[in-house]
Protein backbone atom coordinates (compact mmCIF):
# COMPACT_ATOMS: atom_id res chain seq x y z
CA UNK A 1 0.00 0.00 0.00
CA UNK A 2 1.69 3.58 -0.50
CA UNK A 3 2.48 5.98 1.67
CA UNK A 4 1.63 9.22 2.02
CA UNK A 5 3.63 11.96 0.29
CA UNK A 6 5.85 13.87 2.88
CA UNK A 7 4.97 17.11 4.06
CA UNK A 8 6.70 19.92 5.98
CA UNK A 9 5.14 21.12 9.16
CA UNK A 10 3.91 24.77 9.03
CA UNK A 11 5.98 26.28 11.85
CA UNK A 12 5.74 30.44 12.81
CA UNK A 13 8.63 31.40 10.63
CA UNK A 14 7.16 29.66 7.49
CA UNK A 15 2.97 30.59 8.36
CA UNK A 16 2.79 33.44 6.01
CA UNK A 17 4.69 31.02 3.27
CA UNK A 18 1.84 28.43 3.63
CA UNK A 19 -0.96 31.21 4.41
CA UNK A 20 -0.15 32.33 0.58
CA UNK A 21 0.08 28.70 -1.07
CA UNK A 22 -3.50 28.56 -0.05
CA UNK A 23 -4.46 31.66 -1.91
CA UNK A 24 -2.50 31.18 -4.81
CA UNK A 25 0.17 33.30 -3.73
CA UNK A 26 4.02 32.26 -4.16
CA UNK A 27 5.32 34.42 -0.78
CA UNK A 28 8.73 35.20 -0.55
CA UNK A 29 10.95 36.50 2.51
CA UNK A 30 12.16 39.96 1.68
CA UNK A 31 14.72 42.01 3.91
CA UNK A 32 14.08 45.46 4.05
CA UNK A 33 17.43 47.12 4.39
CA UNK A 34 18.91 45.18 1.77
CA UNK A 35 15.94 44.88 -0.43
CA UNK A 36 17.28 41.05 -1.23
CA UNK A 37 15.00 38.35 -1.19
CA UNK A 38 16.28 35.21 0.31
CA UNK A 39 14.21 31.74 0.37
CA UNK A 40 14.15 29.97 2.85
CA UNK A 41 12.84 32.32 5.38
CA UNK A 42 14.90 32.66 8.36
CA UNK A 43 14.68 34.99 11.53
CA UNK A 44 17.57 37.37 10.24
CA UNK A 45 18.61 38.33 6.41
CA UNK A 46 21.52 36.06 5.18
CA UNK A 47 22.92 38.95 3.32
CA UNK A 48 23.03 41.89 5.91
CA UNK A 49 21.97 39.98 9.12
CA UNK A 50 19.21 42.91 9.46
CA UNK A 51 16.30 41.60 11.53
CA UNK A 52 14.34 43.89 9.53
CA UNK A 53 12.34 41.32 7.63
CA UNK A 54 9.13 41.44 5.18
CA UNK A 55 7.21 39.58 2.70
CA UNK A 56 6.37 40.12 -0.92
CA UNK A 57 4.23 37.98 -2.67
CA UNK A 58 6.52 37.05 -5.77
CA UNK A 59 6.15 36.99 -9.89
CA UNK A 60 5.90 32.41 -9.53
CA UNK A 61 8.14 32.95 -12.65
CA UNK A 62 11.89 31.37 -12.59
CA UNK A 63 14.04 29.33 -14.54
CA UNK A 64 15.18 25.49 -14.21
CA UNK A 65 19.08 25.61 -12.58
CA UNK A 66 19.44 22.06 -12.80
CA UNK A 67 17.32 18.80 -12.47
CA UNK A 68 17.56 15.26 -12.70
CA UNK A 69 15.01 12.20 -13.18
CA UNK A 70 14.36 10.00 -9.90
CA UNK A 71 13.64 5.64 -10.69
CA UNK A 72 14.10 5.18 -7.61
CA UNK A 73 11.12 6.45 -4.89
CA UNK A 74 9.56 5.81 -2.12
CA UNK A 75 6.48 6.16 0.15
CA UNK A 76 3.81 8.09 -1.69
CA UNK A 77 6.10 9.07 -4.18
CA UNK A 78 6.83 5.14 -5.03
CA UNK A 79 3.93 5.04 -7.92
CA UNK A 80 4.51 8.33 -9.86
CA UNK A 81 8.37 7.04 -10.96
CA UNK A 82 10.38 7.98 -13.19
CA UNK A 83 9.50 11.48 -11.99
CA UNK A 84 11.86 15.18 -12.47
CA UNK A 85 13.28 16.81 -9.77
CA UNK A 86 14.55 20.24 -9.98
CA UNK A 87 15.76 23.34 -8.70
CA UNK A 88 14.43 26.40 -10.29
CA UNK A 89 16.20 29.99 -9.83
CA UNK A 90 13.44 32.70 -8.79
CA UNK A 91 13.29 36.01 -11.00
CA UNK A 92 13.29 37.74 -7.47
CA UNK A 93 16.64 35.86 -6.97
CA UNK A 94 17.43 32.85 -5.01
CA UNK A 95 16.31 29.55 -5.67
CA UNK A 96 13.81 26.64 -4.62
CA UNK A 97 13.50 23.29 -5.56
CA UNK A 98 10.27 20.89 -7.17
CA UNK A 99 9.29 18.25 -8.95
CA UNK A 100 9.38 19.49 -12.23
CA UNK A 101 6.03 19.22 -14.43
CA UNK A 102 5.09 19.72 -18.21
CA UNK A 103 8.08 17.77 -19.01
CA UNK A 104 9.19 13.83 -20.28
CA UNK A 105 11.04 12.01 -17.50
CA UNK A 106 11.39 9.70 -19.86
CA UNK A 107 13.49 12.03 -22.33
CA UNK A 108 15.65 13.78 -20.16
CA UNK A 109 17.86 14.99 -23.15
CA UNK A 110 15.18 17.17 -24.09
CA UNK A 111 15.29 18.94 -20.89
CA UNK A 112 16.84 22.15 -20.96
CA UNK A 113 18.79 24.29 -18.20
CA UNK A 114 17.32 27.96 -18.33
CA UNK A 115 14.29 26.78 -19.23
CA UNK A 116 11.70 29.26 -18.53
CA UNK A 117 9.54 27.80 -15.75
CA UNK A 118 5.93 29.28 -14.17
CA UNK A 119 4.64 27.91 -10.66
CA UNK A 120 1.65 26.26 -9.58
CA UNK A 121 0.05 25.11 -6.58
CA UNK A 122 -1.44 21.62 -5.77
CA UNK A 123 -3.37 20.76 -2.55
CA UNK A 124 -2.04 18.21 -0.97
CA UNK A 125 -3.55 16.19 1.92
CA UNK A 126 -4.20 17.83 5.22
CA UNK A 127 -5.12 21.22 3.44
CA UNK A 128 -1.28 22.51 2.61
CA UNK A 129 -0.84 23.47 -0.89
CA UNK A 130 2.26 22.92 -1.94
CA UNK A 131 4.21 25.03 -4.99
CA UNK A 132 5.30 23.30 -8.19
CA UNK A 133 6.78 24.81 -11.00
CA UNK A 134 6.22 23.71 -14.60
CA UNK A 135 7.77 24.16 -18.32
CA UNK A 136 5.13 25.77 -20.33
CA UNK A 137 4.40 24.52 -23.91
CA UNK A 138 7.05 25.51 -25.86
CA UNK A 139 6.66 27.80 -28.88
CA UNK B 1 56.54 25.59 17.38
CA UNK B 2 54.21 26.01 14.80
CA UNK B 3 50.81 24.01 14.30
CA UNK B 4 51.89 22.02 11.31
CA UNK B 5 53.38 18.88 12.62
CA UNK B 6 52.63 19.26 16.15
CA UNK B 7 50.76 16.19 16.16
CA UNK B 8 51.08 12.94 13.90
CA UNK B 9 48.36 9.93 13.30
CA UNK B 10 50.44 7.02 15.05
CA UNK B 11 48.36 3.96 13.91
CA UNK B 12 45.07 3.13 12.05
CA UNK B 13 43.37 -0.15 12.13
CA UNK B 14 39.05 -1.10 11.34
CA UNK B 15 36.99 -3.12 12.94
CA UNK B 16 37.71 -7.10 12.74
CA UNK B 17 35.16 -7.81 10.28
CA UNK B 18 33.51 -5.34 7.66
CA UNK B 19 31.93 -4.78 4.46
CA UNK B 20 28.48 -7.74 4.57
CA UNK B 21 29.23 -9.33 7.53
CA UNK B 22 27.24 -12.62 7.37
CA UNK B 23 26.44 -12.45 11.08
CA UNK B 24 24.60 -8.23 11.72
CA UNK B 25 26.92 -6.06 13.91
CA UNK B 26 26.22 -2.92 15.83
CA UNK B 27 27.91 0.57 15.37
CA UNK B 28 29.21 0.31 18.94
CA UNK B 29 30.59 -3.09 18.40
CA UNK B 30 32.61 -1.46 14.94
CA UNK B 31 33.79 1.41 16.64
CA UNK B 32 34.87 -0.84 19.94
CA UNK B 33 36.78 -3.48 17.56
CA UNK B 34 38.42 -0.58 15.98
CA UNK B 35 39.78 1.39 18.80
CA UNK B 36 40.89 -1.79 20.75
CA UNK B 37 42.98 -3.26 17.21
CA UNK B 38 44.53 0.40 17.10
CA UNK B 39 45.90 0.46 20.90
CA UNK B 40 47.17 -3.46 20.13
CA UNK B 41 48.81 -1.47 16.50
CA UNK B 42 50.60 1.21 19.04
CA UNK B 43 51.19 0.08 22.02
CA UNK B 44 49.15 3.28 23.60
CA UNK B 45 46.64 1.51 26.08
CA UNK B 46 42.90 2.87 25.93
CA UNK B 47 43.20 4.45 29.40
CA UNK B 48 46.21 6.92 27.81
CA UNK B 49 43.34 8.39 25.79
CA UNK B 50 42.80 11.64 26.65
CA UNK B 51 40.47 12.99 23.74
CA UNK B 52 38.22 11.36 22.44
CA UNK B 53 36.77 12.49 18.65
CA UNK B 54 33.39 11.12 17.12
CA UNK B 55 30.28 11.63 15.37
CA UNK B 56 28.52 8.97 17.88
CA UNK B 57 28.02 10.87 21.09
CA UNK B 58 31.41 10.73 22.59
CA UNK B 59 30.56 11.10 26.01
CA UNK B 60 28.66 7.53 25.24
CA UNK B 61 31.92 5.96 23.74
CA UNK B 62 33.98 7.17 26.35
CA UNK B 63 31.32 5.83 29.20
CA UNK B 64 31.58 2.51 27.23
CA UNK B 65 35.32 2.62 27.18
CA UNK B 66 35.71 3.78 31.12
CA UNK B 67 37.36 6.72 30.12
CA UNK B 68 37.40 10.32 32.05
CA UNK B 69 38.30 12.07 28.43
CA UNK B 70 39.69 16.20 28.87
CA UNK B 71 38.09 16.74 26.00
CA UNK B 72 34.95 15.62 23.95
CA UNK B 73 34.06 16.64 20.58
CA UNK B 74 30.82 15.11 18.76
CA UNK B 75 31.52 17.29 15.38
CA UNK B 76 29.01 15.37 13.22
CA UNK B 77 28.05 17.08 10.25
CA UNK B 78 28.23 14.22 7.39
CA UNK B 79 31.30 12.16 6.45
CA UNK B 80 33.73 14.93 6.28
CA UNK B 81 33.48 15.00 10.60
CA UNK B 82 36.48 12.52 10.79
CA UNK B 83 38.66 15.15 8.58
CA UNK B 84 37.50 17.54 10.92
CA UNK B 85 38.57 15.44 14.06
CA UNK B 86 42.19 15.23 12.91
CA UNK B 87 41.89 19.26 12.74
CA UNK B 88 40.35 19.79 15.86
CA UNK B 89 42.61 17.10 17.59
CA UNK B 90 45.37 18.50 16.33
CA UNK B 91 44.45 22.16 17.75
CA UNK B 92 43.75 20.53 21.28
CA UNK B 93 47.46 19.20 21.19
CA UNK B 94 49.16 21.66 19.44
CA UNK B 95 47.53 24.06 22.33
CA UNK B 96 48.51 21.48 25.28
CA UNK B 97 45.44 20.57 26.32
CA UNK B 98 46.00 16.64 25.40
CA UNK B 99 48.62 14.55 24.19
CA UNK B 100 47.10 11.46 22.29
CA UNK B 101 43.48 11.65 21.28
CA UNK B 102 41.28 9.33 19.36
CA UNK B 103 39.22 9.72 16.29
CA UNK B 104 36.94 7.05 16.54
CA UNK B 105 34.24 5.49 13.89
CA UNK B 106 31.81 2.64 13.50
CA UNK B 107 28.45 2.65 11.30
CA UNK B 108 26.71 0.03 10.35
CA UNK B 109 25.59 0.96 7.05
CA UNK B 110 24.40 -2.56 6.43
CA UNK B 111 23.52 -4.35 9.41
CA UNK B 112 21.29 -1.79 10.44
CA UNK B 113 18.46 -3.07 8.42
CA UNK B 114 18.97 -6.24 10.82
CA UNK B 115 19.80 -4.85 14.35
CA UNK B 116 19.36 -1.32 14.26
CA UNK B 117 21.68 1.24 14.71
CA UNK B 118 22.72 0.99 18.64
CA UNK B 119 26.15 3.49 18.91
CA UNK B 120 25.30 5.05 15.56
CA UNK B 121 26.27 8.43 14.46
CA UNK B 122 24.15 11.35 15.30
CA UNK B 123 23.93 12.42 12.52
CA UNK B 124 21.50 13.10 10.36
CA UNK B 125 19.19 14.95 12.13
CA UNK B 126 18.34 18.20 11.38
CA UNK B 127 14.72 17.23 9.39
CA UNK B 128 13.08 20.06 11.96
CA UNK B 129 15.59 23.11 9.95
CA UNK B 130 13.53 25.23 7.92
CA UNK B 131 15.41 24.52 4.80
CA UNK B 132 14.91 21.07 4.83
CA UNK B 133 11.67 21.37 5.49
CA UNK B 134 10.87 23.22 2.24
CA UNK B 135 12.49 20.31 0.80
CA UNK B 136 10.72 17.48 2.06
CA UNK B 137 7.52 17.62 -0.69
CA UNK B 138 9.25 16.83 -3.48
CA UNK B 139 9.80 13.33 -3.61
CA UNK B 140 13.70 13.23 -2.86
CA UNK B 141 15.05 10.10 -0.81
CA UNK B 142 18.45 9.33 -0.89
CA UNK B 143 21.59 10.97 -2.16
CA UNK B 144 22.09 9.38 -5.08
CA UNK B 145 18.34 11.62 -5.30
CA UNK B 146 19.95 15.19 -5.03
CA UNK B 147 23.88 14.48 -6.20
CA UNK B 148 22.35 13.35 -9.82
CA UNK B 149 21.99 17.36 -10.25
CA UNK B 150 25.24 18.09 -9.67
CA UNK B 151 26.30 16.01 -12.48
CA UNK B 152 23.64 17.18 -14.85
CA UNK B 153 25.03 20.60 -14.33
CA UNK B 154 28.65 19.98 -14.44
CA UNK B 155 27.47 18.27 -17.94
CA UNK B 156 25.61 21.67 -18.73
CA UNK B 157 28.30 23.68 -17.55
CA UNK B 158 31.36 22.25 -18.95
CA UNK B 159 30.10 19.72 -21.50
CA UNK B 160 31.18 16.70 -19.69
CA UNK B 161 28.89 13.24 -19.54
CA UNK B 162 28.06 10.52 -17.83
CA UNK B 163 30.80 8.68 -19.22
CA UNK B 164 33.07 10.48 -18.48
CA UNK B 165 32.39 10.29 -14.75
CA UNK B 166 31.97 6.51 -15.38
CA UNK B 167 35.95 6.51 -15.10
CA UNK B 168 36.22 7.36 -12.07
CA UNK B 169 34.28 3.78 -10.61
CA UNK B 170 36.11 1.78 -13.22
CA UNK B 171 39.86 2.63 -12.02
CA UNK B 172 38.58 2.64 -8.52
CA UNK B 173 37.72 -0.47 -8.63
CA UNK B 174 40.87 -1.57 -10.66
CA UNK B 175 42.39 -0.61 -6.61
CA UNK B 176 39.74 -2.44 -4.94
CA UNK B 177 41.10 -5.75 -6.91
CA UNK B 178 44.54 -5.07 -4.89
CA UNK B 179 42.58 -5.29 -1.53
CA UNK B 180 41.13 -8.36 -0.30
CA UNK B 181 39.26 -6.32 2.33
CA UNK B 182 37.45 -4.80 -0.44
CA UNK B 183 33.88 -6.01 -0.99
CA UNK B 184 34.27 -5.71 -4.75
CA UNK B 185 37.99 -7.17 -4.74
CA UNK B 186 36.78 -10.56 -6.95
CA UNK B 187 33.85 -12.75 -8.25
CA UNK B 188 34.23 -14.78 -4.83
CA UNK B 189 33.79 -11.49 -2.34
CA UNK B 190 30.90 -10.20 -4.02
CA UNK B 191 29.12 -11.53 -7.18
CA UNK B 192 29.50 -8.54 -8.87
CA UNK B 193 33.09 -7.89 -7.77
CA UNK B 194 36.35 -8.14 -9.81
CA UNK B 195 36.99 -6.08 -12.92
CA UNK B 196 34.28 -3.42 -14.88
CA UNK B 197 34.54 -1.65 -18.06
CA UNK B 198 32.26 1.97 -18.97
CA UNK B 199 29.60 -0.11 -20.45
CA UNK B 200 29.28 -1.95 -17.21
CA UNK B 201 28.36 1.77 -15.48
CA UNK B 202 26.26 2.99 -18.34
CA UNK B 203 24.37 -0.16 -18.28
CA UNK B 204 23.65 -0.89 -14.61
CA UNK B 205 20.66 -0.03 -12.72
CA UNK B 206 19.37 3.63 -12.73
CA UNK B 207 19.39 5.26 -9.92
CA UNK B 208 18.51 8.90 -10.56
CA UNK B 209 19.31 9.74 -14.12
CA UNK B 210 21.95 10.18 -15.25
CA UNK B 211 23.21 8.16 -12.00
CA UNK B 212 23.57 4.38 -12.69
CA UNK B 213 24.37 2.32 -9.52
CA UNK B 214 28.05 2.15 -10.29
CA UNK B 215 28.09 5.69 -10.01
CA UNK B 216 26.86 5.33 -6.25
CA UNK B 217 29.37 4.17 -3.58
CA UNK B 218 28.57 0.77 -1.55
CA UNK B 219 26.48 1.09 1.50
CA UNK B 220 28.38 -1.68 4.22
CA UNK B 221 29.62 -1.94 7.67
CA UNK B 222 33.24 -0.50 8.75
CA UNK B 223 34.71 0.72 11.98
CA UNK B 224 37.71 2.66 12.05
CA UNK B 225 39.96 4.47 14.57
CA UNK B 226 43.27 6.31 14.67
CA UNK B 227 45.47 7.35 17.09
CA UNK B 228 46.87 11.10 17.22
CA UNK B 229 49.67 11.95 19.69
CA UNK B 230 52.06 14.82 20.25
CA UNK B 231 55.44 14.33 18.81
CA UNK B 232 57.52 13.71 21.36
CA UNK B 233 54.88 10.69 21.96
CA UNK B 234 54.85 9.44 18.65
CA UNK B 235 58.86 8.92 18.08
CA UNK B 236 59.04 6.81 20.80
CA UNK B 237 56.08 4.45 19.50
CA UNK B 238 56.94 1.39 17.33
CA UNK B 239 54.36 2.26 14.30
CA UNK B 240 55.90 5.10 11.84
CA UNK B 241 54.01 8.35 12.38
CA UNK B 242 52.39 10.42 9.73
CA UNK B 243 52.74 14.13 9.97
CA UNK B 244 50.02 16.18 9.95
CA UNK B 245 51.23 18.88 7.83
CA UNK B 246 48.00 21.00 7.18
CA UNK B 247 44.52 20.86 8.07
CA UNK B 248 41.53 22.86 7.36
CA UNK B 249 37.40 22.59 7.12
CA UNK B 250 34.82 24.66 5.71
CA UNK B 251 31.20 24.65 4.33
CA UNK B 252 29.47 26.11 1.44
CA UNK B 253 25.73 25.44 3.00
CA UNK B 254 24.18 22.94 4.87
CA UNK B 255 20.78 22.78 3.13
CA UNK B 256 21.19 21.86 -0.31
CA UNK B 257 18.94 24.55 -1.52
CA UNK B 258 21.22 27.02 -0.38
CA UNK B 259 23.98 25.58 -2.73
CA UNK B 260 25.54 27.94 -4.73
CA UNK B 261 27.28 26.10 -7.26
CA UNK B 262 26.37 22.43 -7.75
CA UNK B 263 29.22 22.12 -10.00
CA UNK B 264 31.71 23.13 -6.55
CA UNK B 265 32.07 22.47 -3.12
CA UNK B 266 34.13 24.43 -0.27
CA UNK B 267 36.86 21.58 -0.45
CA UNK B 268 38.42 24.83 -2.01
CA UNK B 269 38.45 26.95 1.14
CA UNK B 270 39.08 24.22 3.47
CA UNK B 271 42.11 22.77 0.81
CA UNK B 272 43.37 26.52 0.88
CA UNK B 273 43.53 26.19 4.77
CA UNK B 274 45.33 23.19 4.70
CA UNK B 275 47.95 23.52 2.14
CA UNK B 276 48.81 26.88 3.58
CA UNK B 277 49.40 25.72 7.29
CA UNK B 278 51.31 22.86 5.91
CA UNK B 279 53.21 25.08 3.18
CA UNK B 280 52.66 23.26 0.38
CA UNK B 281 50.49 23.23 -2.41
CA UNK B 282 48.69 20.87 -4.95
CA UNK B 283 51.72 20.00 -7.27
CA UNK B 284 53.49 18.77 -4.12
CA UNK B 285 50.80 16.04 -3.25
CA UNK B 286 52.06 12.44 -4.39
CA UNK B 287 48.53 11.25 -3.87
CA UNK B 288 45.10 11.71 -2.99
CA UNK B 289 42.43 10.05 -0.68
CA UNK B 290 39.32 12.01 -2.02
CA UNK B 291 35.26 11.15 -0.71
CA UNK B 292 33.89 9.35 -3.36
CA UNK B 293 30.12 9.31 -2.61
CA UNK B 294 29.52 9.22 -6.34
CA UNK B 295 31.80 9.38 -9.19
CA UNK B 296 30.81 13.18 -9.16
CA UNK B 297 31.92 13.84 -6.10
CA UNK B 298 35.34 12.82 -6.49
CA UNK B 299 36.00 14.44 -9.69
CA UNK B 300 34.77 17.46 -8.41
CA UNK B 301 36.39 17.84 -5.42
CA UNK B 302 39.89 16.78 -7.65
CA UNK B 303 39.32 20.32 -8.88
CA UNK B 304 38.29 22.22 -5.91
CA UNK B 305 41.61 20.49 -4.49
CA UNK B 306 43.67 22.20 -7.30
CA UNK B 307 44.57 18.64 -8.71
CA UNK B 308 43.01 19.21 -11.88
CA UNK B 309 41.88 22.34 -13.86
CA UNK B 310 37.86 23.06 -12.93
CA UNK B 311 36.14 20.70 -14.98
CA UNK B 312 38.64 18.57 -15.91
CA UNK B 313 38.55 16.51 -12.57
CA UNK B 314 37.45 13.14 -14.39
CA UNK B 315 40.88 13.35 -16.61
CA UNK B 316 42.28 12.18 -13.56
CA UNK B 317 40.76 8.47 -14.02
CA UNK B 318 40.15 8.77 -17.71
CA UNK B 319 44.01 9.75 -18.35
CA UNK B 320 45.26 6.71 -15.74
CA UNK B 321 46.77 9.17 -13.43
CA UNK B 322 45.09 8.53 -10.74
CA UNK B 323 45.50 4.46 -11.06
CA UNK B 324 47.60 1.97 -10.29
CA UNK B 325 50.85 3.25 -11.48
CA UNK B 326 49.82 6.07 -12.13
CA UNK B 327 51.33 9.66 -11.02
CA UNK B 328 48.91 10.50 -8.29
CA UNK B 329 47.54 7.43 -7.31
CA UNK B 330 43.80 8.32 -5.76
CA UNK B 331 41.47 5.70 -3.88
CA UNK B 332 44.18 3.44 -3.71
CA UNK B 333 41.61 1.03 -1.24
CA UNK B 334 39.38 1.00 -3.61
CA UNK B 335 37.20 3.95 -2.31
CA UNK B 336 33.57 4.14 -1.37
CA UNK B 337 32.76 2.73 -4.68
CA UNK B 338 34.31 -0.41 -4.15
CA UNK B 339 35.67 -1.20 -1.03
CA UNK B 340 33.30 0.30 1.60
CA UNK B 341 31.13 2.75 2.21
CA UNK B 342 29.02 3.31 6.03
CA UNK B 343 27.25 5.58 5.15
CA UNK B 344 29.56 8.34 6.16
CA UNK B 345 32.98 7.72 4.90
CA UNK B 346 35.93 9.99 6.26
CA UNK B 347 37.50 7.31 8.64
CA UNK B 348 37.92 4.98 5.63
CA UNK B 349 39.90 7.67 3.90
CA UNK B 350 42.01 8.32 7.25
CA UNK B 351 42.89 4.93 7.74
CA UNK B 352 44.11 3.88 3.98
CA UNK B 353 46.19 6.89 4.00
CA UNK B 354 47.62 6.57 7.30
CA UNK B 355 48.95 2.91 5.83
CA UNK B 356 50.14 4.46 2.30
CA UNK B 357 52.40 7.20 3.94
CA UNK B 358 53.58 4.99 6.64
CA UNK B 359 54.60 2.03 4.45
CA UNK B 360 51.69 -0.53 5.86
CA UNK B 361 49.36 -0.90 2.51
CA UNK B 362 50.50 -4.29 1.90
CA UNK B 363 50.95 -6.18 5.20
CA UNK B 364 48.35 -9.28 3.97
CA UNK B 365 45.34 -7.76 5.39
CA UNK B 366 45.39 -4.31 3.63
CA UNK B 367 46.39 -4.88 0.45
CA UNK B 368 48.13 -7.60 -2.31
CA UNK B 369 51.42 -6.54 -4.10
CA UNK B 370 50.74 -3.03 -6.23
CA UNK B 371 48.39 -1.32 -3.61
CA UNK B 372 51.54 -0.12 -1.96
CA UNK B 373 52.33 3.04 -3.35
CA UNK B 374 55.77 4.94 -3.05
CA UNK B 375 53.70 8.38 -2.33
CA UNK B 376 54.88 10.53 0.70
CA UNK B 377 52.47 13.32 0.84
CA UNK B 378 48.73 12.89 0.31
CA UNK B 379 45.67 15.31 0.66
CA UNK B 380 42.60 13.89 2.21
CA UNK B 381 39.22 15.51 1.76
CA UNK B 382 36.04 14.59 3.17
CA UNK B 383 32.73 15.72 1.77
CA UNK B 384 29.49 15.93 4.19
CA UNK B 385 26.00 16.21 3.72
CA UNK B 386 25.11 17.14 0.24
CA UNK B 387 27.85 19.01 -1.35
CA UNK B 388 27.99 20.44 1.88
CA UNK B 389 30.74 20.55 4.46
CA UNK B 390 34.35 19.77 3.86
CA UNK B 391 37.48 18.80 6.00
CA UNK B 392 40.76 18.94 4.18
CA UNK B 393 44.26 17.18 5.61
CA UNK B 394 47.30 17.29 4.06
CA UNK B 395 49.35 14.38 5.43
CA UNK B 396 53.44 13.90 4.87
CA UNK B 397 55.74 10.72 6.09
CA UNK B 398 58.47 12.30 7.24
Amino acid sequence: MPGKKPLPQPSPLTRVFWEGTSEGKLMLPKCNACNRIHWYPRYICPHCHSMDLTWVEGSGEGTLHTFAVQHRAFGGWAEEAPYVTAYIDLKEGDRMATVLRGVDPTKPESIKIGTPVKVEFEEMDDGLFVPFWRVEDAA
Amino acid sequence: MSISKAAAIVGAAEANEIGYPDEPRTSLQLHIEAIKNVSDYTGIPISAIEGVFSTAWSSDLAEHLGLHPKYIDTTAVGGCSFEMHVHHALCAIYAGVIDVALVSHGENGWSQRRVGREGGPSYPAHRDAPGVQMTIPYGFSGPPSQYAHAMVRHNHDFGTTPEDFAHVSVVTREWAMKNPRAVMFNDETHEFGGPITIDDVNNSRLITWPLTMLHCCLQTDHGGAVLIARPEIARDLKTNPVWIAGAGESMSHSTILETDDFTATSAALSAKSAYEMAGLGPKDMESAMIYDSFTVTAAITAEMLGLAPRGDGYKLWKDGTAAPGGKLPINTNGGGLSFNHSGMYGMHLLVEAYRQLSGTAEDGINGIKGKQTNARTCVVNGTGGLLSTTGTLVLTSD
